[in-house]
């Protein structure tokens, strides 16, 4: 039986369902990879172009960025200290959950895109106190509505800008490549 | 190509792209997405990614460690010892790591059975205000914390019953005989310290100090000290007890007497070491025959007289404990131990003994009720005595023995109120129950009854906000009385339960050698919130009179047994579980240490029994004493004596949430009413009978079902 079966896969027809085969696979991972690298969908349809546009500052909602590891996300208080004395938000449906949230007080169930796995220990702070820039590794979020991310944020990415940041100062180069840097 | 594509060829590179498609998605960002709640407002003191660290006391057994909890985002993360506090220098055991599982219990009690506090107050003040004050009891747990201070202030101004305290840790640590003990040989009543680290040679007469004994953290360090090996000799650890607990295991030598016998044996070691240094035999000790108390113990002459060379050798230190003081005889067991040390000359210098330092203000130790006063108690309810029982941290209906009828005792008694954290077996049969919050979501404090050199008064406060709609029951009792008015409501003049701790702890602003001090209140407060307590820079420990303690008979006497069985009984606390653990799952999965048995109660046999009666492991045995009968799975355990049989408390329960009901069973439905002289229960003292039902359960434990000793191999080939 089996071996009927490959003798059918050699034959012109086999071929055909063997590269069928293949091909399926191929595709359904690359349609896998594919959805893993979309930014998640989010609970209200957060418009960060339109912030930035109003020349919000991005510490002004995650301060802390400049504080500690994790950037945060801001407050519900923090959204409706500005939000309450603006007319639109009691009128526009893309603020509407908003609204709701802070009157049933519930959180908002925000999804992070920029996150690194649980074994890597990552510090907002000593990156901003090293000059580096949000847009440098978030991308440029006057350009976008929702939170993309723009990187993938695997090592090597990290160490490559590490790696440059330390130039020919080799003591840095150890400290800043250091597996213990990060992973600890 | 098509020539060269093998079946295993077309399985490798299936296999290959099922592994890459897993691998490529599961490393992708998408698989690590979770949401995030961000606070609605947050707190001033929280930063975004920080933990925040609050000092606090544990409260899952009444030693009193203090505890840095790290909570992330107003949720308590993971429970540590806090290093500045005096008893455990930054230790916990299991039991202060599981504390979270009691915090996020799902079987809590939500919500007071009024559906509102303020009718649950109104009950309460009605309770205090429609009774005679002699007809109210309150019933507590063993901690002595600020809520006993509150009640006994509102008991002393009212003249309702003082609070009785109780728990089964107290009743099998047989605290009542060890203070008995201390009055008796040394002038003054109080729990004796034992410092095992000071010491050499420690002979330990059935004290299970490294597990749930007395403080068995502040205990586990002493050990630590006496195996300490670097600037010192290592000490030696010899255990006296008919079945090895996880204490005997560590010891450098294990004796296995007959129960009952300890006395004898602790008087003939004292005889023997007498000789040995030349001095006539102390009149304690005078009146025993070595060869008898050999003979009864089933100890060789040679091993008792071995023994006593070492104890008179080096820095020596005898300790009594545990199922050796539950005895008919128990409370002479604990002179005769005590008397031991008198002869060494060990009191009150270091590797000795000492009587426990007294808390910051306290002027006498306050002794939990033994069980022959709750039989007092539960008789009085029985008779009507009582028309209002408060009850809060115990849970009686499990704890006591079935033979004291607490339960039926109920029924004389018009009105319970229960202020349980836990739907236990008590809290079901209450009329009200009010709960009160999880220990981690409480203010207090609560006194150091034993441990450590320094009074100390270990602070506690709440880390997290109350999940449930519970309400602190000194708050409910403060609320009560104002509502009341009268004598309750000038007896507790506060606004809530912080200005009450408040008013207590800045009386001890003024203290000399404090462990920090303030130049006002709030700033004092302050401090004793954030060390986790005050406690005093000194040795408050009291030293023992010699001058009695020697010149006195012991009676050792033969221990009586209740029951008509040929075995012994010896019941003991499971050392992950202890009294109140069975609810927590992270205790119910930690393999008990000696038999590595988890989620069930065992009885232990040892394998010549066993093989005499036809029984093998996992087979289910009905343990029958004068009390009562119990069926359990027995577990054949080499490191207990052939005539004897052992059973752990902590399962059993009928109620207690989802972990703990309907697992196991409750070895105090055997026990008796049999005490001893010092009203504790001689627990330790009864016979049981075992016969086979014919039914098997398999005990879940880590070991190999094989045996570490090889035993069951043979059926295996």
């Amino acid at each position: 039986m089996i071996k009927t079966f490959f003798d059918w896969l050699k034959k012109p027809m086999g071929l055909i369902a063997v590269g069928i085969t293949f091909l399926t696979l191929f595709s359904v991972a690359a349609f896998g990879l594919y959805q893993t690298q979309q930014p998640p969908a989010q609970p209200i349809e957060f418009p960060h172009k339109t912030h930035i546009a109003f020349g919000i500052q991005c510490l002004y909602c995650h301060p802390g960025a400049s504080k500690g590891p994790s950037a945060g996300i801001p407050t519900q208080e923090k959204c409706w200290a500005c939000h309450n004395q603006i007319q639109k938000t009691q009128t526009s449906a893309l603020l509407a959950p908003l609204k709701d949230a802070v009157i049933s007080g519930t959180p908002i169930e925000w999804v992070p895109v920029a996150i690194v796995p649980d074994f890597v220990q990552f510090n907002h702070r000593a990156h901003i106190a090293a000059g580096r820039n949000c847009e440098e590794c978030h991308g440029d979020m006057s350009q976008v509505n929702i939170a993309e991310n723009p990187q993938v944020m695997n090592m090597g990415w990290c160490l490559t800008c590490h790696v440059e940041a330390a130039g020919d100062d080799q003591e840095k180069l150890i400290k800043l490549s250091d597996c213990g840097t990060c992973h600890y | 190509m098509s020539q060269q594509f093998s079946r295993r060829d077309f399985l490798k590179l299936a296999g290959l792209g099922a592994a890459t498609t897993a691998v490529l998605t599961g490393c992708g960002p998408a698989s690590r997405y979770v949401k995030r709640e961000p606070y609605m407002e947050m707190p001033e003191y929280t930063a975004t990614g920080q933990s925040t660290y609050y000092a606090t006391t544990c409260r899952e057994c009444a030693a009193g460690c203090g505890l840095v909890v790290r909570t992330y985002q107003g949720r308590a993360i993971k429970t540590e010892g806090n290093a500045n506090h005096p008893l455990n220098l930054g230790k916990t055991c299991a039991r202060g790591q599981a504390t979270l599982h009691g915090l996020y219990n799902p079987d809590r009690v939500q919500e007071p059975s009024t559906g509102d506090w303020d009718a649950a107050v109104q009950v309460v003040a009605d309770a205090l205000k429609n009774n005679k004050p002699e007809e109210v009891a309150f019933l507590m747990g063993m901690a002595p914390d600020h809520l006993f201070d509150l009640i006994s202030d509102l008991a002393n101004a009212t003249g309702m019953n003082a609070p009785v305290r109780f728990g089964a840790l107290g009743m099998f640590e047989a605290r009542a005989t060890l203070s008995k003990a201390a009055e008796n040989l040394f002038g003054q009543a109080g729990l004796p310290h034992f410092d095992i680290g000071g010491a050499q040679v420690v002979l330990s007469f059935g004290a299970n100090f490294l597990e749930t004994w007395l403080s068995p953290v502040s205990y586990t360090r002493g050990f630590v000290g006496l195996r300490e090996a670097q600037t010192k000799q290592r000490g030696t650890l010899v255990q006296f007890e008919a079945r090895m607990s996880a204490t005997g295991g560590k010891a450098d030598e294990w004796v296995p007497l007959r129960t009952g016998t300890e006395a004898l044996v602790a008087l003939s070691i004292g005889k023997l070491a007498a000789e040995m240094m030349g001095v006539a035999a102390p009149r304690a000790f005078a009146g025993v025959s070595v060869q008898d108390a050999a003979s009864k113990s089933g100890i060789k002459v040679e091993t008792l007289e071995h023994i006593a060379k070492m104890f008179i050798s080096q820095k020596a230190l005898a300790i009594p404990g545990g199922a050796a003081l539950g005895q008919s005889n128990g409370l002479e067991v604990a002179e005769a131990v005590l008397a031991l040390n008198a002869l060494v000359d060990n009191l009150g210098k270091s590797g000795g003994v000492y009587l426990s330092a007294l808390a910051p203000a306290q002027s006498e130790y306050h002794r939990p009720a033994s069980a022959q006063e709750m039989q007092d108690f539960v008789q009085k309810m029985a008779d009507g005595k009582f028309k209002v029982l408060f009850i809060h941290g115990v849970n009686p209906m499990f704890e006591l023995p079935k033979t004291i009828d607490f339960k039926g005792a109920l029924s004389g008694v018009e009105q319970v109120i229960s202020f349980a954290t836990f739907p236990d077996e008590t809290a079901a049969e209450a009329d009200h129950v009010f709960p009160d919050h999880h220990g981690l979501e409480s203010w207090g404090y609560q006194r150091v009854a034993t441990g450590t050199a320094q009074p100390v008064l270990s602070g506690a406060q709440p880390v997290v906000s109350p999940f449930y709609n519970t309400r602190s029951t000194a708050d409910v009792l403060i609320a009560a009385a104002q509502i009341a008015g009268g004598s309750f409501a000038q007896a507790l003049p506060y606004a809530d339960e912080v200005e009450f701790l408040q008013t207590k702890v800045a009386a001890l602003m003024s203290e000399a050698n404090g462990s920090f001090s303030a130049m006002d209140e709030v700033g004092f407060m302050a401090s004793f919130q954030q060390y986790g307590g005050w406690w005093r820079n000194v040795d408050g420990r009291g030293i023992p009179s010699a001058a009695g303690a020697l010149n006195r008979d012991i009676n050792a006497g033969d221990a009586e047994f209740a029951g008509e069985g040929e075995f012994f009984f010896v019941p003991f606390v499971s050392p992950t579980l202890a009294e109140a653990g069975a609810n927590k799952p992270w205790l119910q999965e930690l393999p008990d240490p000696t038999t590595t048995v988890m989620w069930n109660t065992w009885l232990e046999m040892n394998p010549e029994t066993a093989h005499e009666l036809h029984i093998e492991n996992d087979d289910v045995v009905r343990v029958v004493s004068e009390a009562g009968a119990v069926e359990l799975p027995v577990y054949v355990y080499p490191a207990i004596r052939p005539d004897t049989v052992a059973m752990p408390f902590g399962q059993g329960h009928t109620a207690y949430g989802q972990y703990a009901e309907g697992r196991g069973v409750n070895p105090a439905d055997l026990l008796g009413q049999h005490f001893n002289g010092a009203g504790d229960l001689a627990f330790a003292g009864m016979k049981v009978k075992i016969e086979k039902t014919g039914k098997k359960q398999q005990l879940s434990r880590l070991e190999s079902l094989m045996g570490v000793y090889g035993e069951g191999m043979e059926a295996e080939h």
